[in-house]
């Protein structure tokens, strides 16, 4: 059936009123978080001002020897293992079938979207000249044989791909049945896709250092790092549902029923089960490879009980802990238990991104504090924005609870 | 006659193998302990 143009446009107006309406906050304004976060991102938009007008020595400890600071160890680096959960979960709902965990697919898919638009878009603010980003797109040099080329590629089809996948939520919110019907069809294709590009550029970003052989210390690198950055983006990924799904059902409680908060236990303990699991595979992995290079003789060092620090104490400790969660039906140590994964991932990237890297100069890098507030920024924006969508749109809560055209009925709203 | 040589478990890469053996027999156990339910206490 086709619309009609004066249908189509009235359809349009009611659509682009229906926006309008739903900018404007939606509950308290001065709740904790916001007193918090908007001074930070006040003062971060200021420093970004700033990095842009008088480049990047202006605001940061950045410098030739050390070209990559946390901007890029954190923001880019450890925010896309954290972003896995989304490429794990639509293979396990869509490709897998497990239907059981359906329920929290579009948090994760909007959570994997913000963090690769935030943190991978923070690349641009480490980028000496920024305007140069366009460049892999538009064919100018193409350098077919670097890994960044692949990176960026994959970077930009990836977000395309989300949103793809998120995209029938869009509709859904804007009362458009058919087009949400369409791009519904759409989605086990883009799932494809978006798990295909998603192996590839997790194991890419390790790629990236296999060649700064000479600067990291030789129990961080190995030629193996993709595999190793690969298999961890499964657990952080996981690991980043368990936590980021239980601040989001305290958070916006009220838009679940008493049955889906039941379901939601049995579904992180699920997760937790493949988070154990994975965490195994990587553990076995480092030690392999701490076999294979033959390092016994650095473990005496300080850099030796660091390598323990992060190998034994954030992997081994949190795999066990998943493991015993999953037993005893714990849903407070599974959490605990992600959290440690987490911090394990953080300073995994860490180590081979910026502490253990250049490890033998004199002079070290530590971030300054507009870095540090910059960081913070591009995570509260981000936080911002999901809570804006969720608030808004069929996120946690199933379309059919929503009338036509939408209502917040979120308290922690804005 | 040949003598007798030491073979270097380093060397011939001995303790990886043992490793992975090991990783495989683990791992089917570590699925299976996960996938059975806990006695109730």
């Amino acid at each position: 059936m086709t619309q009609s143009p004066t249908g189509l446009t009235a359809e349009v107006r009611r659509v682009l009123r229906f926006v309008i309406s739903e900018l404007w906050p939606k509950g308290p304004l001065l709740t904790p978080f916001n007193l918090i976060s908007v001074p930070v991102i006040l003062l971060g938009i200021g420093i970004l001002a700033v990095r842009f007008v008088y480049g990047l020595g202006s605001v940061t400890n950045l410098s030739q020897k050390y070209p990559w600071g946390i901007w890029i160890g954190f923001d880019v680096v450890t925010g896309v293992a954290f972003a896995g959960g989304a490429y794990v979960l639509t293979f396990v709902v869509y490709v897998m079938g497990l239907e059981k965990y359906h329920p929290i697919v579009r948090a994760t898919v909007l959570n994997g979207l913000l963090a690769y638009v935030f943190y991978a878009g923070a690349l641009v603010l480490d980028l000496g000249r920024p305007w140069n980003v366009i460049n892999p797109i538009i064919g100018n040099s193409f350098g077919y044989n670097s890994v960044l080329f692949l990176v960026s590629w994959h970077f930009m089809l990836y977000m395309l791909t989300e949103m793809l996948e998120f995209s029938p939520a869009v509709a859904e919110w804007l009362g458009l049945k058919r087009l949400r019907n369409i791009l519904n069809s759409l989605t086990l294709g883009a799932v494809i896709f978006g798990v295909t590009l998603s192996m590839l550029h997790q194991s890419g970003l390790g790629a990236l250092f296999l060649m700064a052989k000479p600067k990291i210390h030789p129990l961080w690198y190995t030629e193996f790092i993709p595999i190793l950055f690969l298999v961890s983006s499964v657990y952080s990924g996981l690991s980043m549902v368990i936590l980021e799904g239980t601040i989001s059902h305290r958070v916006f409680s009220n838009q679940l029923d008493a049955a889906k908060h039941h379901q939601f236990d049995a579904m992180l303990l699920g997760l937790g089960k493949g988070a154990a699991i994975t965490m195994f595979v990587y553990y076995f992995f480092k030690l392999l490879v701490f076999l294979h290079e033959r390092h016994w003789n650095l473990l005496g060092s300080g850099w030796g009980v660091w390598y323990l620090v992060e190998v034994l104490g954030c992997v081994l400790v949190p795999c066990v802990l998943f493991i015993s969660a999953v037993r005893t039906r714990s849903t407070g140590l599974l959490r605990v238990a992600a959290v440690w994964a987490l911090f394990g991932i953080l300073l995994n990237r860490l180590n081979i991104s910026v502490i253990a890297f250049n490890w033998q100069s004199p002079v070290h890098y530590y971030p300054s504090w507009q870095e540090i507030v910059v960081t913070l920024t591009v995570v509260f924006t981000e936080i911002w924005v999901f809570r804006w969508i969720v608030v808004r749109m069929p996120v946690l809560r199933e379309a059919h609870e929503l009338p036509r055209g939408g209502s917040s009925v979120a308290r922690a709203t804005v | 006659m040949e003598t007798y040589t030491y073979v270097n478990i380093f060397e011939t890469k001995g303790l990886e193998y043992l490793l992975l053996i090991s990783f495989l027999v683990l791992f089917v156990i570590l699925v299976r302990y996960l996938s059975t339910p806990a006695r109730k206490r």
